[in-house]
Formats: C-alpha cells, structure tokens, sequence
C-alpha cells in the first residue's frame, strides 16, 4: 500500500512533479514507494541515476563491479576526478546522498551472471545501462522469464538504440529483433572506436523518462518501437519491432526456457552442453 | 529505377559512407539490392553475410521501417522509393 503523504519538504523539493495532473501527489509517492535497478554506472547509467535520484525513486539498485578511469569522466558525468581508481557504485551512491536523501541506493558490485543476478532483491524495473552483449542478453532472458519491464538502451559512436520491453507476456523481446549477439571481435567496443561523450547523456535521458513513465505507469511506452538517435545528422527513426514467432526466448517454440540454457558469452545462445 | 540503402552503426564505418544508391531493375527484390550492395562493398559483404552467403542473424533488413522478416524476406519485391535499411545491434553504453 502506498503512503500518500509527502512531508513539507517533500511537497517542496517535488513541487514541479506534484502540480501537474499526470503526476500529482498520488504519482510522486509512487515514484517515492518505487523501486528500479540500472545496470551500468558508466555513460547511460551516469544520466538514469541522476534524473531517478532527482525524481525521487526511493530504491536504486545500482549494478558496477568496475571502477572509475580517467577516461570515463568525459561521459560519465556522476563520477569526478577525485573518484578516480574507486568503484563506480560507491562513487555514484555518493552522488546520489548527495543529491536526494530520500533515496536509498543500494550499491551492488558484481558482475551479472546467471547465478549473481539471482542474488538481487526484487525491483519494480530494470535499465539496462551496460556495455557487453553477454549482460544484455542476460538481462533480456531474465527479464522476460521473470515478467519484469525492461527499458534498453545502447550506444555506438554517434548512434543509440532505444526500447523498451514491458514483458507483459505478449513480447517482443530484445531476441525478436536479434536472435543471437554478433560474433565477438565484430562490433569494436568504445574503447576502440570512441564515442561522443553527450551521446550517452541524451540516450540515457530517454532511459530515464521511460523509466519514470513505467513507474508512474502514465503515457506510452517504447514498447513494440525502436528509437534509434543519429546524433551526427540530428534524427530519430523509428523502427518497427514485432514479436518474431521463430524468437527462442519468447517465440511460438521457445528453445530457451531457463537463463541458466543459455552461455552469456560469445554469441549467447544455448550451452552445448 | 534507383534504391537508397541507409546504414547504421560499424555498417556505416565498413562502407565508408551512411547512404548508398544502387540501381535495380522493376520487378527485382529486397535480396537483389542487397546484392547490389555488397558488390560494391566487399567489407560489409562478410559482415552482413555468412560464408554461406547466409544473412547473419543479428543483421536487420527494414524496407520503409519495418523488417522484411515481417514480409516476404529477402524475397520481397521492391517499390519505387522504398528506403531500405541494414542495422546490427550495438552493445556500448
């Protein structure tokens, strides 16, 4: 049951929330009883963290197991200088007592795997805010086994991609549009290739938005669309994405059925064994 | 009659350039555009395409914004002015 009433203080610090009808008192305290896990607090994650601490999400599960470069700080706008050599999760919790104590971050400094990602409490959403294909595919599967809204977001260059699985039981899922992670050594990383430090910042703005919509469950969703972002030519298009009956996750005949089938490494398909 | 493919991402990067014209004839397909493509591209050709010449899974063909999958494939006759698209998934964050 959620507690309706926002102290003084909340009532100030969340004014601009509280006045509009479509999110109001009733909307600002679920936000405040919501509960979101972001995977990543590098350069998506920097910008989820920072509009969920500010729009009051009360628990934020934050997923890191790296530490701060230096190299990182022009993007990862939550972690500074200062922070460099100590682990993300805890340079970002910092940011966040720093800016809101009305949310809780619960740091977790792992690697997601099938077995660690069993280990997290429970939460409302999940924002998939990494960089490797291995914990994207973890995190679809999981996801969409378990039932829980999945707002994707990834980065590449000048270019992002956006959505967002409600996994609601009708699809799609990130599998629908690709079946298999491409080859390793195919898609060079953002260390090899570089990428536009506001990029991350304009993506994970969106994975943010999305998220607060899913929280405050007002508004449409990216569900069944793919935004993709061309920040050198400036546009959005948007792509079409349908449940695929062939998807093995959550296709006509699912090969797929627990996360622990699959080999999250290389092109995360079906152990071999 | 004359195609615009548009491409995405390290797509983009191997053919030098984000948009490419090919020339097709009336009553030719989406599959034969992309061979147009990948003649001129011989980069983007072992990218997109399995030593079978099979399309790699996780390559998307989108005529006019929607996968061809959703159509008649590769197979999918071509109209003038389609926009077509080849994007692979990106994994950076």
């Amino acid at each position: 049951m959620t507690d309706l009433r926002l102290s003084a203080t909340q009532l100030e610090r969340y004014s601009r929330h509280v006045i509009m009808d479509e999110v109001g008192p009733e909307g600002q305290a679920r936000l405040l009883a919501g509960s979101v896990l972001v995977v990543g607090a590098g350069g998506l994650g920097s910008p989820v963290v920072q509009y969920l601490a500010a729009a009051g999400v009360g628990r934020l599960g934050i997923v890191d197991d790296d530490v701060v470069d230096r190299s990182n700080l022009q993007r990862q706008v939550i972690h500074a200088d200062g922070d460099v050599g100590r682990p993300k999760v805890e340079s970002a919790r910092e940011f966040v007592d720093r800016l809101n104590p009305d949310v809780t971050v619960e740091p977790h400094e792992l690697r997601l795997s099938a077995d660690t990602i069993a280990t997290l409490p429970d939460y409302d959403l999940v924002v998939d805010a990494s960089d490797n294909f291995a914990t994207r595919y973890l995190l679809n599967d999981y996801c969409a086994l378990e039932g829980i809204p999945l707002v994707h977001g990834a980065i590449y260059r000048f270019e992002g991609q956006l959505t967002t699985f409600e996994n609601d039981g009708d699809g799609p899922c990130y599998r629908c549009l690709f079946p298999e992670a491409p080859e390793p050594g195919t898609v060079p990383d953002c260390a090899t290739t570089g990428v536009l430090g506001v990029l991350p910042g304009t993506v994970g703005c969106i994975q943010a938005t999305e998220a607060v919509k899913l929280v405050l469950e007002t508004g449409e969703p990216l569900t069944g669309r793919l935004l993709v972002y061309d920040a050198m030519d400036m546009r959005f298009d948007t792509v079409e994405v349908r449940q695929n009956p062939d998807c093995p996750l959550c296709g006509e005949e699912p090969t797929i059925e627990s996360i622990h089938d699959v080999a999250y490494e290389g092109r995360c398909t079906l152990s071999a064994d | 009659m004359t195609q615009q493919w548009k491409l995405f991402a390290d797509l983009a990067e191997l053919a030098g350039e984000r948009e490419v014209t090919v020339d097709t004839a009336p009553g030719e397909t989406v599959g034969d555009a992309l061979d147009a493509l990948l003649a001129a591209n011989p980069d983007l050709e072992t990218r997109v395409r399995d030593d079978d010449g099979t399309l790699r899974p996780e390559i998307n063909v989108l005529r006019n914004g929607a996968d061809v999958a959703s159509e008649d494939g590769l197979g999918t006759e071509l109209e003038a002015d389609d926009e077509l698209a080849l994007f692979p998934p990106v994994s950076g964050g």
